[in-house]
């Protein structure tokens, strides 16, 4: 456990959810506190320098969607924090929201005075009752204690905060879907542009940041974008909360820098694949991921390097197959998840999600019908309202790429 | 002001708005994008993705219904990759996509085939893709959906939440498999009211409507007639389609004002009246009680010769005319210059009597003009809208559509109503004040602007009568009306009262609409004087989207009034006294000045009473059904038998034509040219769409034909057009207007010459008063001069509902509208029904000292306690056989809206799941 860089796993330690005392104790709000001193340009500045990047799967850099959300267009302005946590192999959110929903919610105050939001949201996965529960608390226990609501921590600044549930709509974790689910309409994606930033929650300008995302914005503001910037590379800065799954003999949720290399990950962290067994593939970034051979086992695991991979870092989710699974059994699986997600709004991700089901079946026994499946996602890619579209493409392509041969 | 920028789609330069829609710029500009989920009306889907484009503002393909213009935009709209692209989704779409097809609909999904080389025959398609997917609902009396049709473009759930503002219509399921459901799943127990607003955008046939769907054939409509719908004021433009001289659709007619292709059920399944074999084919003349066929000669000889004996004998004051709001401009002037020159009488009106009289007397009191304010269109962009005794989404569909769309914009909406409306759901406050109590309600309104200190003194100063000091005798009489002693008058929470005021006042433009429920009150002109009093000191009018409005009822109930049929005004509120325009008119006209009579004439309810004192002898009905809209019906029946010779030409054989001695065959709206006037002052063209039945005739060319065997000439028109161009020379605020210039556009008088554009708003600059400023009038409330008592303990209001019309002559011709509500009933609270251990759906009898009748009863607390209510359109329960002839002294109108009642059980309960009101409502 010695190579787990932390930022966020010391808060994680508490069972069952964090109480505020404790947190308070531990250090919490004093990123909070040192923000509320601060101009809100300074703090934008501070993330911005920190080279936070979003950690829901996008990796955009955070400091600029605050400023771009800073800009004054309206007196209304709110701050959303994407907690539908639905990425297939996914649970980081879920351990920040139990065990230490304090972190991220001094994370939201803090995005919301920067931006000049007095009103927030966070929307999260129905199904999360623990973590549900975990949050009503600490928002409650932040009311009592004067750090939401009416002049927070003393200081003129509003911020109330609401709790909506999601329900069980994989595509409501896109923010523009999000935002139409939270303004109580059916969960379709909108037409980008206008970026929440501009146009949002009810048409006016919204930040939306991920759970994690959030969770390393008191450290940042406490300790400095410097001692942020000591951990990860020059273009992925901080650590990042992974999540393996799969055949590994330890599975579950790991802090380590970004950059830190698969191979690390697989064997210091999660104690190797499972029975000794061989590796066969990695599923980086859930569902909406890429595959990584084994051959690339010392890949460094931040954005960029991924990206001139062909691969992607997503969520932080690394599922394992050992050599025993089954590639094209497992893409399968992938392929049946887009076509029941697909929301239906747009026709080449309803119809195209349909047929590369389809394709697939045929591909059984008619090989050669591959291309045809790269070719339907790409159209699918290339056409598409949202990035759910732009999604069944990623597993295809490096499948088809890295396992020509064997899947 | 949105800043002009250029772009660049296909090598060719083009100036835009910023920000404005590309693919209805390069639709404007005529480059043939395809889409399907894209229409003008409806913002942005990007559902079907066939708008691809590529520009330099993004990699690969962008969608140009998704793109909002700016400086420097550059667009390629049609390469290689592109048309292989848009040819990819069209076959996606196919297997999806039943392709049979019946020619009922345009189809514009199948438009694409050929131009992208599509054969849906050879491709993979909708029979073996595996999709093939159908589920139906027939259930709505106006349309089909067939889910195999839909191509999930959203354009139906659109029209019906954006442009209508119903939101009825969703998606049930995902993917593939996802349809449309209205309400909860099974249309025709949704709260659809079947506007066919969905129907008008569907692309595809997924949507169709029902009515003459196995006779229509697109291929083969001879002619598609834009023309002017018969119903209500809003003046909605409709596209008849006419196949074999039937007409067989009624669409909205899009890209044109006031209803830019929005319609409602009347307007859109409202016309198979025209086709009814009800019609009058022959004239009648009644012997020994009994109507029989007569020729034209027959009957015109009988007529001359009758209406010229009464004339010899009792003089010219013998003679009456009631006129019609449904007849054309056209046959409305000729109707009163052939009372005024052969009758030689000002003895004639028509149903604006019953309606809004009152609003136009305290109007011309104030401002010295009666009309709209506004323009339809404002009643979505003004920030409050204070909307009261109208049942706007009701009476005025496609207004309150502008309502709704506004309130989805955050506009504040009071309602001021006796009875629960569907408005109310909009609604920032509903004062549900009793009936009667209108004016303590708006004394207290203005009470608490007062106090608050919250009027307009700039206004005030400048743009009335008397500036500050006017206030004063209004500060005086509401003084008193405090909100608490206002809420004991009227039942209305204090609270409410002041939310009302203050949000009124506050706001930067607001406008009022003001319907029957304030003028068909004995105290009508007051109420309408109170209104007035709190725009005036807020500054809520004289300014764009401000203003008070009062709705009209009928098609041309404004234009009627316009062209002179009144016993007060020429033709254009020129007063009968006016001596110059008598000169003007009887130069015109080519009489002796002193033919024109310079006495006020009677009005509708005058005219019934003189008759029931033997001093009418002869009365001349066109189009007008005096013995169901009339108050006191038995008294007017009485009077009526008094007459001795009543003529009437209608469309129908209706009550009131049944009593009369000679009956003539007249046209609908469909067969003849002309021109309506609606609710905003907006002279609309009336076209022929098909030929008139049996020997029915213009109603116009009638009454020529009645002159001239009366040896009485009235002038010689080869067509409507000709009578217009007379209107227009003897009518100033009509100068300018002509068939010609109305041709694609109608036009807002005042209109004073044929370079002026017309008039959207009234009163900007000043009043048409003597020193151009309004008045302040003060009134004070006075108590209801029928009160509810022991014998009779609840107080009847009446009303319409959506999908039937006034009378009902028309609309009840219609299977259609009939199916959306066909039977008269009366709603009572559930503590006065408690009272009387009534049950719903209990069969009663409802009577006062003047008449009775039977009905249904419903519960609910739609009403006050102590309170009812009725729509008034069934002839088999007249309300008119309850109500009060006993006339505001002002403006002659009578209390419709009050009369004290009892209602007893006739005891035979029958379950009926009707549903209460034209859209569902069942609250």
């Amino acid at each position: 456990m010695n190579k787990q860089h932390t930022i966020i796993s010391p808060f994680l330690k508490h069972e069952d959810g964090d109480n505020i005392s404790s947190y308070i104790e531990s250090g919490g709000f004093q990123g909070l506190k040192s923000a509320l001193m601060l101009s809100p340009s300074k703090i934008i500045d501070l993330i911005t320098e920190s080279g936070l990047r979003g950690r829901g799967g996008a990796g955009f850099p955070t400091g600029v969607k605050w400023k771009y959300a800073s800009q004054p267009r309206s007196e209304i302005k709110y701050v959303i924090c994407n907690a539908d946590e639905g990425e297939p192999g996914t649970f980081k959110d879920k351990l920040i929201m139990e065990k230490a929903p304090y972190l991220f919610i001094e994370g939201m105050v803090i995005a919301a005075y920067a931006i000049g939001a007095s009103k927030g949201y966070i929307y999260i996965r129905g199904e999360y009752s623990k973590s549900i529960s975990a949050i009503q608390k600490a928002i409650s226990e932040m009311y009592n204690h004067g750090l939401l609501g009416e002049s927070i921590a003393g200081n003129s600044f509003v911020f109330d905060l609401e709790i909506m549930l999601g329900a069980g709509s994989y595509l409501c974790g896109e923010e523009l879907t999000l935002i139409e689910s939270l303004e109580g309409k059916r969960g379709y994606p909108r037409i980008k542009p206008p970026f929440p930033a501009e146009k949002g929650l009810f048409l006016k300008p919204t930040l939306v940041n991920n759970v994690e995302t959030l969770a390393n914005v008191p450290f940042i503001i406490q300790s400095g974008p410097d001692a942020y910037r000591k951990f990860g590379t020059e273009k992925s800065a901080g650590t990042k909360l992974f999540c393996i799954s799969g055949d590994v003999e330890k599975p579950g949720c790991f802090e380590a820098s970004l950059g830190i290399s698969l191979r690390e990950l697989i064997y210091d962290f999660a104690g190797g694949i499972k029975n000794n067994g061989t590796p066969g593939a990695f599923l980086t970034g859930g569902a909406a991921g890429t595959f990584i051979p084994p051959s690339l086992i010392d890949i460094r695991m931040d954005y960029d390097t991924l990206q001139m991979n062909n691969a992607t870092l997503g969520s932080g989710a690394i599922i394992v197959l050992d050599n025993t699974k089954s590639i094209y059994n497992f893409l399968g699986s992938i392929l049946r998840f887009f076509k029941h997600e697909s929301c239906g709004k747009c026709v080449p991700c309803r119809i195209g999600c349909y047929n590369l089901l389809k394709i697939w079946e045929q591909c059984k026994d008619h090989p050669e019908c591959y291309p045809d499946l790269e070719k339907e996602a790409a159209y699918i890619a290339k056409t598409s309202l949202c990035p759910l579209g732009q999604s069944p493409i990623l597993s295809i392509k490096s499948a088809l790429h890295h396992f020509k041969h064997s899947i | 002001m949105k800043e002009t920028i250029s772009l660049i789609i296909d090598n060719k330069k083009i100036l835009a708005t910023d920000g404005e829609n590309l693919l209805k710029i390069a639709r404007e500009q005529g480059i043939d994008i395809p889409g399907l989920c894209f229409h003008e009306k409806l913002s942005p889907t990007g559902a079907c993705r066939l708008c691809s484009v590529k520009t330099n503002k993004a990699k690969g393909l962008s969608m140009a219904c998704s793109i909002s213009v700016s400086e420097g935009l550059e667009v390629i709209t049609l390469d290689e990759e592109i048309v292989e692209n848009r040819r990819q989704t069209l076959l996606h779409l196919l297997t999806e996509h039943n392709p049979d097809f019946d020619d009922t609909y345009l189809d514009e999904f199948r438009s694409l085939f050929k131009q992208y080389e599509i054969n849906p025959e050879k491709e993979k398609n909708f029979i073996n893709s595996g999709i093939s997917f159908k589920k139906e609902d027939n259930s709505s009396p106006v349309l089909t959906y067939d889910s195999s049709k839909c191509i999930r473009c959203f354009r139906c759930i659109k029209a019906c939440t954006e442009i209508q503002g119903k939101n009825i219509l969703s998606f049930a399921d995902r993917g593939t498999e996802s349809y449309i459901v209205a309400g909860t799943g099974i249309w025709d127990e949704s709260e659809c009211d079947g506007c066919g607003e969905c129907i008008q955008l569907c692309p595809t046939g997924a949507i169709v409507e029902k009515p003459h769907r196995k006779e229509i054939q697109l291929s083969k409509i001879d002619k598609l007639v834009k023309t002017t719908c018969p119903y209500c004021g809003v003046g909605c433009q409709i596209n008849l389609h006419i196949q074999n001289g039937k007409i067989l659709r009624s669409n909205g007619y899009e890209n044109c004002s006031p209803n830019y292709g929005r319609l409602c059920v009347k307007g859109r399944f409202g016309y198979d009246f025209v086709h009814s074999p009800e019609r009058l084919t022959n004239p009648l003349i009644k012997k020994d009680g009994v109507f029989v066929k007569a020729s034209w000669d027959e009957a015109l000889t009988l007529i001359a010769a009758t209406f010229s004996k009464i004339i010899n004998q009792y003089g010219n004051e013998a003679m009456a005319g009631y006129s019609s709001a449904k007849c054309t401009n056209e046959d409305n002037y000729i109707f009163q210059k052939f009372i005024r020159l052969v009758f030689g009488t000002n003895n004639m009106d028509y149903c604006t009597r019953l309606c809004h009289a009152s609003t136009v007397t305290a109007m011309i009191k104030s401002f010295n003009s009666g009309a709209a304010s506004n323009s339809i269109e404002d009643f979505e962009n003004t920030d409050c809208l204070f909307v009261t005794g109208n049942n706007i989404i009701e009476t005025h569909p496609i207004t309150a559509t502008y309502v709704k769309r506004g309130a989805a914009k955050g506009m504040k909406i009071i309602v001021c109503d006796p009875k629960w409306t569907p408005l109310v759901k909009f609604a920032d406050v509903w004062l549900q004040a009793r009936i009667g109590t209108d004016v303590a309600l708006l004394n207290g309104i203005i009470h608490i602007i007062l106090k608050e200190n919250l009027i307009d003194k700039e206004f005030i100063e400048t743009r009335v009568d008397g500036g500050l000091s006017a206030v004063e005798p209004l500060r005086k009489i509401c003084e008193q009306y405090t909100p608490e002693y206002t809420e004991k008058i009227t039942g209305v929470p204090k609270n409410l009262i002041q939310k009302a005021a203050i949000t009124f006042a506050k706001a930067k433009t607001a406008m009022i609409a003001t319907g029957m429920g304030m003028s068909q009150q004995k105290t009508g002109t007051h109420n309408v004087f109170s209104l007035i009093n709190m725009c005036l000191i807020t500054g809520k009018i004289g300014k764009e989207l401000c203003g008070i409005n009062p709705p009209r009822g009928q098609n041309n109930v404004q234009g009627a009034t316009d062209v002179g049929v009144s016993p007060l005004f020429f033709p254009g509120y020129i007063p009968v006294s006016n001596l110059a325009n008598r000169e003007i008119l009887a130069k015109e006209w080519k009489v002796p000045v002193e033919k024109i009579s310079d006495k006020p004439g009677l009005s509708t309810i005058e005219i019934v009473q003189a008759a029931y004192d033997g001093k009418i002898k002869g009365l001349f009905i066109m189009g007008e059904n005096p013995l169901v809209t009339d108050p006191n019906l038995n008294h007017t029946k009485d009077a009526f038998k008094k007459l001795e010779f009543i003529v009437v030409q209608d469309i129908f054989m209706t009550e009131t034509a049944l009593e009369a001695d000679v009956v003539l065959p007249a046209s609908s709206f469909a067969e003849k040219d002309g021109t309506f006037v609606n609710s905003d002052r907006r002279v609309l063209r009336v076209r022929k769409a098909v030929e008139m039945p049996g020997e029915a005739r213009e109603d116009w060319r009638i009454i020529m034909d009645i002159a001239k065997y009366m040896n009485v000439p009235i002038g010689k028109y080869v067509n409507a057009s000709e009578i217009f161009e007379e209107i227009a020379r003897v009518t100033p605020i009509m100068r300018g207007i002509s068939h010609e210039r109305l041709d694609q556009q109608g036009i807002q008088w005042p209109c004073p010459d044929y370079n002026h554009p017309g008039t959207p708003t009234l009163f900007l600059d000043e009043f048409p008063t003597e020193n151009g400023k309004a008045k302040i009038i003060a009134v004070d409330h006075i108590e209801p001069d029928e009160q509810a008592s022991e014998e009779y303990p609840i107080i009847l209001n009446s009303g319409r509902i959506l999908n039937q019309y006034h009378s009902a002559t028309m609309s009840r011709k219609n299977d259609v509208l009939n199916a959306y509500g066909n039977e008269s009933y009366i709603i009572l609270h559930p503590e006065d029904a408690n009272k009387q251990g009534f049950t719903e759906n209990e069969k009663v009898k409802v009577f006062n000292q003047r008449g009775s009748l039977e009905t249904k009863l419903y519960i609910s607390e739609q009403v006050n306690k102590g309170e009812a209510f009725m729509p008034w359109h069934f002839g088999e329960s007249l309300v008119n056989n309850l109500t009060r002839d006993s006339f505001d002294p002002f403006s002659k109108i009578a209390p419709f809206k009050l009369s004290a009642i009892r209602i007893e059980s006739m005891n035979i309960g029958k379950d009926n799941k009707d549903k209460i009101s034209g859209n569902g409502q069942n609250i």
